[in-house]
């Protein structure tokens, strides 16, 4: 079934790989540490997120009883599985706090406004919050994840018993989850500002990444021809999920700008005076494209949510677009104005090219749909 | 009684959706099929054509969103600019959430609406399906296939082809007979029952606003954290609640006047020009403030004068037509003998166009004979 062409993808990314290693290493010694960290934080958020945000979706499968997506789960399943590999990321991450995070450097202790939180900010209290939401992240890859491939031979229906009492549990566990990355990992580079609503906009562009991550990665296998009984109806379902959550992103990332802009306090419209001078204006405007209008208007009409050519796009451009918003969160902070160079192309091409060569490895594990799921046949015959 | 359709019943969606080809190829009538629920599917089955519904939204909901954007941008840059919050007039942060709002509240009333009246074509009273016995089964458990007429139909071989699919119980519906749709009982009945809602309703609202505000929680709006006017505070040292301007402060428009004395006053030059239009201005402001006790030709002779027994200053006096317009203003500014300030009632522009006005009264009452043209 595969084509020369198709044999020879592991090679050129694995070659890309290893070119966005080196270019990673020399940014180390030319770029600066400092750069070096926002970049691997980046990268690290993106792929965090994005996993979680994968298996957002299949524990809400589980939550509600949904039928019409148990012949995609395994998408979602296996780009879940992405959080593996994030674990080294996440570990390695830790390096950045002292260099890129205020809270946790001695000087914190003077400033009145972070001697209350120093504790909580400090690097070891703060390692311990990340490595609790990465083992919480690892429990549910496991109950949701390794459960449902196992099913596939063992046709268990104990699997389904079990995923759905669990779901509730992790939807707690996403929340904290979500919210503990959103709350160290981004506000804490600025951690005089805060937001109350920040895990919920994180929640908003990472489930929006697992979102498209997933449509993308079905309309590739089906160009393989694989996955053929999958119809348009689940193609729907996913894009207008896509849709919605585009204008939800866009709701709770104006809300939390509405309410900051009208109060005008200095301690709340710094962060975005940040983000709004320095070049950052165009990056502001461009990230209310780029996440919004176009994705909305391009998925508004009931034909193109399922559209696979439309959908692919759209779905490239959201994880685009998910990127473009971890850029624009983290790396005002530098206070060096818009940095786009080969330091951050090295950073791009290593982790895509890592992320897609473990996505395509994940795409061989288990059956393409779960076999042993006894509401398969529900959710194939699923029509809108 | 003409007939209307024939109905076959059937006990399952899936009956029904095995049905609805064979009965289409015959080419009997219009198909249309009345179930409990909405079964996926029954739309490309019965061919029927997309629904313009979403469009008609999407429309809608855009020109809600621009109709609050001008209505808000008319409203506080256009027609009443004021600076609110210390945001610019027609910041536009500020019309969001009512864009939001008025774009959902058209694009709802649309959908509703639009539904309803366009698409669905109500009020239509008295669709023969109501009198159908099978009425019951289908808001339960029966699915039904009707095949109706467009324009004719015939029965027999309505009756044959739904037999041949299946069909458990088939029943012929006729069209009932149709009294006028707007009969003078059906007109006073929804006209009645919209007053009585608004009565109701109005009532209701009356109370609440009445009562409510004195239950808790809402009450809580009573009670602020606040200080009044006049109140006592124990945040200020003076323990006063209200504080006096800073040192200095000048209220908007009212200059302080910066000269000294009379005589220095004396040198000032009247900046206006001796046009109609300023003296018409002057006119009309000695005629209010000054008039009533300096007489309208300026002469001393005034209404008031003679009720209070005061004696204002005969501007006609020999001492004042050589008295300097500086002079005059400062009078008029700070007062003199028993005149009080005029100060707080006439701006700079009106009282320099007083002087000239006066000057003008003086000239009249002492024209000589070279002034005749």
């Amino acid at each position: 079934m595969r084509t020369d062409s198709a044999s020879k993808t592991p090679t050129v990314l694995l070659g890309l790989l290893i070119l966005g290693g080196l270019g990673v290493a020399a940014s180390w010694f030319s770029a600066g540490p400092e750069r070096f960290w926002a970049n691997w934080i980046l990268w690290f958020l993106f792929y965090f997120t994005l996993a979680l945000g994968a298996l957002f979706l299949v524990a809400l499968e589980h939550l509600v009883a949904a039928r019409w997506s148990v012949p995609i789960r395994r998408l979602p399943e296996r780009i879940a599985t992405l959080l593996l590999p994030v674990v080294p990321v996440a570990l390695i991450a830790l390096g950045a706090v002292p260099v890129l995070y205020p809270g946790s450097r001695p000087a914190a202790l003077q400033n009145p406004l972070l001697a209350g939180k120093a504790v909580w900010l400090g690097l070891p209290f703060f390692s311990l919050r990340t490595v609790l939401c990465l083992v919480l992240s690892l429990l549910a890859l496991a109950v949701f994840v390794r459960g449902s491939l196992r099913q596939d031979a063992s046709r268990d229906p104990g699997f389904n018993v079990r995923a759905r009492k669990f779901a509730p549990a992790f939807m707690a566990i996403f929340a904290f989850v979500m919210t503990a990355l959103a709350f160290d990992w981004i506000s804490g580079l600025t951690p005089e500002w805060y937001s109350d609503i920040f895990g919920v906009y994180l929640f908003a562009g990472g489930f929006l990444a697992g979102l498209a991550a997933t449509t993308l990665t079905l309309i590739h296998v089906q160009g393989q021809g694989r996955l053929r009984d999958v119809t348009g109806h689940h193609r729907y379902n996913l894009g207008g999920f896509l849709f919605g959550f585009t204008v939800f992103w866009s709701y709770i990332g104006f809300a939390q700008y509405m309410l900051m802009w009208y109060g005008n306090l200095p301690d709340e419209v710094l962060w975005y005076r940040d983000r709004l001078e320095h070049g950052w204006h165009g990056i502001t405007l461009a990230l209310a494209f780029v996440h919004f209008l176009v994705p909305f208007f391009a998925l508004v009409t009931r034909d193109a949510k399922g559209d696979p050519r439309r959908l692919r796009w759209v779905a490239m451009l959201m994880l685009g677009a998910h990127a473009l918003d971890l850029y624009w969160l983290v790396f005002p902070v530098l206070g060096k104005g818009v940095l786009f160079s080969w330091p951050e192309l090295s950073f791009a091409v290593f982790f895509l090219a890592g992320g897609l060569l473990w996505i395509r490895k994940a795409l061989t594990w288990g059956e393409d749909m779960p076999v042993g799921d006894a509401f398969l046949r529900q959710g194939l015959e699923f029509r809108l | 009684m003409r007939d209307f359709a024939v109905l076959g019943l059937f006990d399952s969606a899936d009956a029904l959706m095995a049905a609805i080809p064979k009965v289409k190829e015959k080419q009997l009538g219009r198909l249309e099929t009345y179930t409990p629920y909405p079964i996926h599917g029954m739309d490309e089955a019965l061919e029927l054509r997309r629904s313009p519904l979403g469009g008609m939204v999407l429309g809608m909901g855009i020109l809600g969103a621009l109709t609050a954007l001008g209505f808000q941008y008319w409203i506080s840059a256009v027609d009443y600019p004021i600076v609110t919050g210390g945001k610019a007039p027609g910041s536009w942060e500020a019309f969001v959430p009512i864009m939001f709002e008025i774009m959902v509240a058209f694009a709802t009333f649309t959908a509703g609406l639009g539904m309803l009246l366009l698409l669905n074509k109500l009020p239509f009273f008295g669709h023969p399906i109501l009198t159908a016995k099978a009425m019951l089964g289908i808001t339960r458990d029966r699915f039904a296939l009707a095949i109706e007429a467009d324009p004719e139909l015939d029965t027999e071989a309505a009756k044959a082809a739904l037999n041949a699919v299946g069909a458990l119980d088939i029943e012929v519906l006729t069209r009932p007979e149709q009294g006028p749709f707007l009969s003078a009982d059906f007109i006073l009945r929804t006209t009645s029952g919209i007053f009585i809602a608004c009565l109701v309703a109005g009532l209701a609202m009356y109370g609440a606003v009445k009562l409510m505000p004195v239950l808790s929680p809402v009450s809580h709006m009573l009670n602020q954290p606040r200080v009044n006017a006049q109140q006592a505070s124990s945040f200020f040292a003076d323990g006063r609640a209200m504080r006096m301007p800073v040192q200095g402060t000048v209220a908007r428009g009212y200059l302080p006047f910066g000269v000294a004395s009379p005589e220095a006053a004396a040198a000032l030059v009247n900046p206006l020009p001796r046009t109609p239009e300023v003296l018409a201005m002057g006119r009309q402001a000695f005629t209010v403030r000054c008039a009533v006790c300096h007489g309208p030709a300026a002469n001393g002779v005034g209404s008031l004068g003679s009720a209070y027994g005061a004696k204002p200053a005969n501007l006609q006096a020999p001492q004042f037509l050589a008295y300097p317009d500086g002079k005059i203003l400062w009078a008029i500014v700070n007062g003199k003998n028993a005149m009080p300030s005029q100060a707080a009632d006439l701006t700079e522009e009106q009282r320099w166009a007083v002087v000239h006005y006066v000057r003008a009264l003086q000239r009249a009452q002492n024209a000589k004979d070279e002034d005749i043209p």
